[in-house]
């Protein structure tokens, strides 16, 4: 009679057993690297595995810019037969001009020119990867704004390249103010139900200071991000904790999917940039007018 | 179930219990590397995020049925540290969730045999849903969404996708396997 027994194990069993066990000891270990070590092995695949995916992106980013510039320089070529066919509101037309040269122009020379590239991968939701970094002068904390207003801050500085927050990310934070300075807090993400419900509120104000709909918010200065980046506009009552505290929801100036190409602060750069953003620039990235509701 | 086999259980050169036929086993190969290029072209270079499907989990889940579970569980930390190294916050844990559904992968071929369109279907739909549950177990607090929104109604979704994409790479498998 044949009597069953246990199946035989055989040393190439026993060696897949314990290498299964060291990966997943290995990949255990990860979770509680230092930060150090976990960019060390982020920076190596990133500059290996990873480079030429990263590549593709920026290489496409770069070719949407071109072929929107191509679409700018033929907007301004027609701009410029439209106004030598009417010889009519030339100033006008130079003042739009001017306007389109952008905040480029505008800010220091202190303020690096990048392309915005996003990995788009599990936990990597409000990050994003800047193409300057400490050899452009770049550091931690910088502010990442665009044409409208503050698009996040850098999280992270490597030698040529930076990861940064935008505002949907739960740590972001950013001291503000009113446009006319009456009124100071704290602006910061409120995670909604659902990832589309995120948005900024101004925490912070005393309750007595009722702030008007509309009224632009600026970054303080208050911390590492300069004065006068416009963050959003009010945009109703948050919360009212007693007889106390308000807290008011913003309109964001910046919608993040929206930013491909950005200003990044360098080192240095100046502590009061009101002036980078008149009144008139808070349209929003993402198209919607001041009036427009909030989302 | 009978294992007329002389090789190890789980090692390299032996019959597998659930894995392809050898003549099916070169195209699962090829189609492993193809999708895990895809899988970063999608996601990094065109910069698609979630409208692209998960072929990582794909490729990953198609390995751990064809090599040992020691390989799997490697396959698997390689494929999580890529992912990991572009999410600063959450380090690690598409590591270790990778590494786990690897193992796991591998070890459903003592359990489950063939490779009928209902069985490849399911076997990518609770793998890539495990995946995402684990993920969001271990991605923290601080990032973690509501369990609802990103399990059920977004893994649901996400494993849904992996699965109908899995039933057309079954169909292209056997369609060039017999050809």
């Amino acid at each position: 009679m044949v009597a069953y027994a246990p199946e035989r194990e055989t040393s190439g069993a026993r060696r897949q057993v314990v290498i299964a066990a060291g990966m997943a000891l290995m990949a255990a270990t990860t979770l509680y690297l230092s930060d150090d070590a976990q960019q060390r092995i982020a920076q190596t695949l990133q500059a290996s595995v990873l480079k030429p995916f990263i590549w593709t992106q920026e290489t496409l980013a770069q070719a949407r810019f071109r072929a929107d510039q191509i679409g700018f320089l033929q907007s301004e070529v027609d701009s410029l037969t439209a106004v030598l066919s009417t010889q009519g509101a030339l100033l006008d037309e130079n003042r739009g001009l001017r306007d389109l040269l952008g905040l480029a122009e505008r800010a220091s020379p202190l303020y690096v020119r990048a392309t915005v590239t996003r990995p788009g991968t599990p936990g990597s939701e409000s990050m994003f990867l800047v193409d300057v970094g400490r050899e452009d002068g770049v550091e931690v904390y910088a502010p990442v704004v665009s044409a409208h207003g503050l698009a996040g801050v850098i999280r992270d500085v490597r030698a040529r390249d930076a990861v940064g927050m935008d505002w949907t990310h739960p740590d972001f934070r950013a001291a503000a103010m009113l446009e006319d300075g009456s009124a100071y807090g704290m602006v910061e993400n409120v995670r909604g139900q659902f990832r589309e419900d995120d948005r900024l509120v101004l925490n912070g104000t005393a309750y007595h200071e009722s702030l008007a709909n509309g009224t632009r918010v600026l970054t303080s200065g208050l911390g590492a991000i300069p004065r006068g980046i416009p963050i959003g506009r009010i945009d109703g009552t948050a919360e009212k904790q007693g007889t106390w505290l308000k807290s008011y929801w913003l309109r964001p100036s910046v919608e993040p999917g929206s930013v491909t190409h950005v200003l990044v602060a360098g080192t240095g750069a100046s502590l009061d940039v009101t002036d980078l953003w008149p009144g008139d620039t808070m349209a929003t990235d993402g198209g919607g007018a001041a009036g427009a509701p909030a989302r | 179930m009978a294992r007329g086999h002389d090789g190890d259980r789980w090692g390299r050169g032996c019959w597998r219990p659930g894995s392809l036929t050898a003549s099916r086993r070169p195209v699962v190969w090829v189609l492993v590397v193809v999708l895990f290029l895809l899988h970063f072209i999608l996601h990094i270079g065109f910069g698609i995020g979630r409208a692209a499907p998960d072929l990582l989990t794909i490729a990953l889940l198609l390995v751990a049925r064809e090599v040992g579970l020691g390989s799997a569980a490697a396959a698997g930390l390689f494929f999580g540290l890529l992912e990991d190294s572009l999410s600063v916050l959450a380090f690690g844990a598409n590591s270790v969730t990778m590494t786990a559904v690897g193992m796991i992968g591998s070890l459903t071929r003592d359990l489950f045999m063939g490779d009928s369109r209902l069985f490849v279907v399911s076997y990518l739909f609770v793998g890539k849903w495990t995946r995402d549950f684990a993920h969001w177990i271990l991605i923290g607090d601080e990032l973690r969404r509501p369990f609802t929104e990103e399990v059920l109604v977004q893994g649901g979704m996400g494993a849904l996708y992996v699965a109908a994409i899995g039933l057309v790479l079954t169909l292209f498998v056997r369609l060039t396997a017999e050809s």
